[in-house]
């Protein structure tokens, strides 16, 4: 018995080493891959050859509690590189490795409230700062200082960085389903959490909707010319159907009590929302002008989810 | 034990939530009459047209001004440094617990200030402290005896707003483990022992303030204002329920609308009702302002 547990020790402990080493070798094959993606010079600009990386734990130290937007999607690894050239403004790259391109969609949709500048598979330019996605790498790319030239020069450093990055990547699934009429493509959020749903539509203090690292989510707006105010369409998928119903019933509990199991409230503000599940799926229509106009949404999602959309 | 009933958007759309981030609060004396004066938590908001020069350079003398006018209104003392005795000791290890984010830290003006005034209580220089990172390697903060917690006023994406409450996160060596349901856990960490009952006053730094978070690290220069002020009180949680309203209001100044925190700042709400740790309903607090008011909002 003793020489069975030696051996069963020994063979975790092997083990144990093992995971190390492949983690060790897997993180030093990516800062490889990432140096690779960043020309040492671009535009007249130079390295100034002090890369610096940071993991999921160690990125706090590089931005503090904004690293957390970051670790709530998969994000594996940051290459931040300076680029520098006499008389002008340091300009810093920040390239991240998200894991997935899903990922790297997502963190990029967190935020596209600039000008759309062409770059990668999806850009926004904004306040000195360009931000774009291609393939599994979402980037940063901005000015220590502005001035009348950054913008140029931050654009073109990011083009040449896209240009790079070899594949492109594919955006989350869950993308297909939404209904295409009136959406607005800008303003589609992927994300996980639902810190993050609050973020960008206050819900509820309490995650009612059991968001989390397993699930995913999009937001999409649509606006329509025949109707005033935007309307909210939020569609979750759950690792399985039963986890579904029962964030659905906990919605409706916390969100719209008085609406039992018809899923479908008028709010406060005169505006509707509705919601239902689906398979493994929950679909929430909110500030919706009308009763039918939330229906609409819903059903129209439904068919997509079934493929039978148009 | 009680289940704390969940807030949703459509008790914001009621107007049911009083805390600081109730779109529906108003900080006016309007809706103060149940409430009696007695059991109100005082803030004082002080503010100077000439904190910032034309350079965008602050000024020292200035904010050492602003800073005496504040704690003597706070403690009721003609001399500022009278009241800073009624809140230090010469005897008193002293650590200023400053904050030193790249994009917004607090002011060097006031730190400088605020350590000016230990000194002049008593207290010799090598027992006072000023970090933020490193207090936990600190001596003078690991055997501190009283905390000044000073830093600027900001949203910040995880938690709503970077106030007082959220200043002593670097008292714990593991700051994420914090970061979870909006880091409603915050105030948790005033029970620590390297804290617990020490601080002795509370700094918002509003002389820039950030309003919105936008980019890589959740700054963007278009979104800092120049408020020119100081708000100073003796309740984290007060000051930053104050803070978190001004916030939203220049915001609105700012937008236009009314657009909701980023991040609703639960652990305001949260240190108050569960960690007991101050008062974060506006209509219990009295905001006592002092100079330049202009485009105050509050």
């Amino acid at each position: 018995m003793r020489t069975l547990l030696f051996y069963f020790f020994v063979l975790v402990a092997v083990m144990g080493i093992d995971g190390l080493s492949v983690f060790s070798m897997e993180r030093s094959d990516r800062k490889t891959e990432m140096k690779k993606l960043l020309p040492v010079e671009i535009e007249a600009y130079k390295s100034d050859g002090k890369d610096q990386f940071y993991d999921r734990n160690t990125t706090f130290r590089y931005m503090d509690g904004a690293a957390e937007l970051y670790r709530s999607y998969g994000f594996k690894l940051l290459m931040v590189r300076r680029y520098v050239k006499p008389n002008h403004p340091s300009i810093i790259v920040e390239l991240f490795d998200m894991g997935l391109s899903e990922d790297a969609f997502g963190v990029f949709s967190f935020e596209t409230e600039g000008e759309d500048p062409q770059v990668g598979q999806g850009s926004d330019y904004g306040g000195g700062l360009l931000r774009f996605w291609k393939g599994k790498y979402f980037v940063n790319v901005y000015a220590e200082q502005e001035t009348s030239s950054t913008k140029q020069d931050v654009l073109e450093i990011g083009k040449g960085i896209a240009k790079s990055i070899k594949t492109e990547g594919q955006k989350p699934k869950l993308l297909n389903y939404l209904p295409k009429e009136d959406l607005i493509e800008r303003g589609i959020r992927y994300f996980h959490l639902h810190q993050s749903l609050n973020y960008h539509y206050f819900v509820a203090h309490e995650n009612i909707l059991h968001l989390g690292a397993r699930t995913n989510s999009v937001f999409a707006h649509y606006l329509s010319s025949q109707t005033k105010g935007k309307t909210f369409l939020l569609l979750i998928e759950y690792p399985n159907q039963q986890l579904a119903t029962k964030a659905f019933q906990s919605f409706v509990k916390a969100f719209m009590p008085e609406a039992s199991s018809s899923g479908s409230i008028r709010m406060e503000n005169g505006r509707w929302a509705v919601a239902q599940s689906h398979q493994k799926y929950v679909i929430v229509v909110l500030d919706a002008p009308f009763h039918e106009k939330a229906e609409e949404l819903i059903h129209a999602t439904r068919k997509n989810l079934e493929g039978r959309g148009s | 034990m009680k289940k704390s009933r969940v807030i949703t958007r459509r008790d914001f759309l009621r107007g049911t939530v009083y805390t600081a981030f109730a779109t529906s609060a108003i900080l006016s004396s309007s809706i103060d009459k149940d409430v009696g004066a007695e059991e109100k938590v005082k803030v004082i908001l002080v503010r100077d047209e000439n904190a910032i020069d034309q350079q965008g350079r602050i000024n020292q003398a200035i904010v050492q001004k602003m800073l005496d006018r504040a704690v003597s209104t706070l403690l009721d003392e003609e001399n500022p440094i009278q009241a800073w005795k009624k809140l230090i000791k010469p005897t008193d290890i002293v650590g200023i617990k400053s904050n030193v984010w790249f994009y917004l830290p607090t002011p060097e003006e006031l730190e400088m200030a605020i350590q000016k005034r230990v000194l002049n209580v008593g207290v010799p220089k090598k027992n006072i402290s000023i970090d933020d990172r490193g207090v936990l390697d600190n001596p003078i903060f690991r055997s501190s005896t009283a905390l000044i917690n000073v830093r600027p006023l900001r949203t910040h994406f995880w938690s709503g707003i970077g106030g007082c409450i959220k200043n002593h996160i670097m008292f714990v060596s593991t700051p994420w483990l914090y970061h979870g349901d909006a880091c409603s856990p915050l105030a948790s960490i005033w029970n620590k022992p390297l804290v617990k009952g020490k601080t002795r006053l509370n700094i918002l730094s509003l002389i820039r303030t950030q309003f919105y978070g936008r980019g890589p690290h959740y700054f963007d220069r278009r979104f800092v204002s120049d408020y020119k002020g100081l708000l100073i009180g003796k309740d984290p949680v007060a000051l930053d329920a104050v803070g978190a309203r001004l916030l939203q209001l220049q915001r609105i100044a700012y937008f236009g609308e009314d657009r909701p925190l980023d991040t609703t700042p639960k652990h305001i709400f949260v240190a108050d009702e569960k960690y007991k740790l101050g008062v974060s309903d506006l209509r219990r607090i009295e905001v006592v302002k002092i100079g330049w008011m202009e485009g105050s909002l509050i």
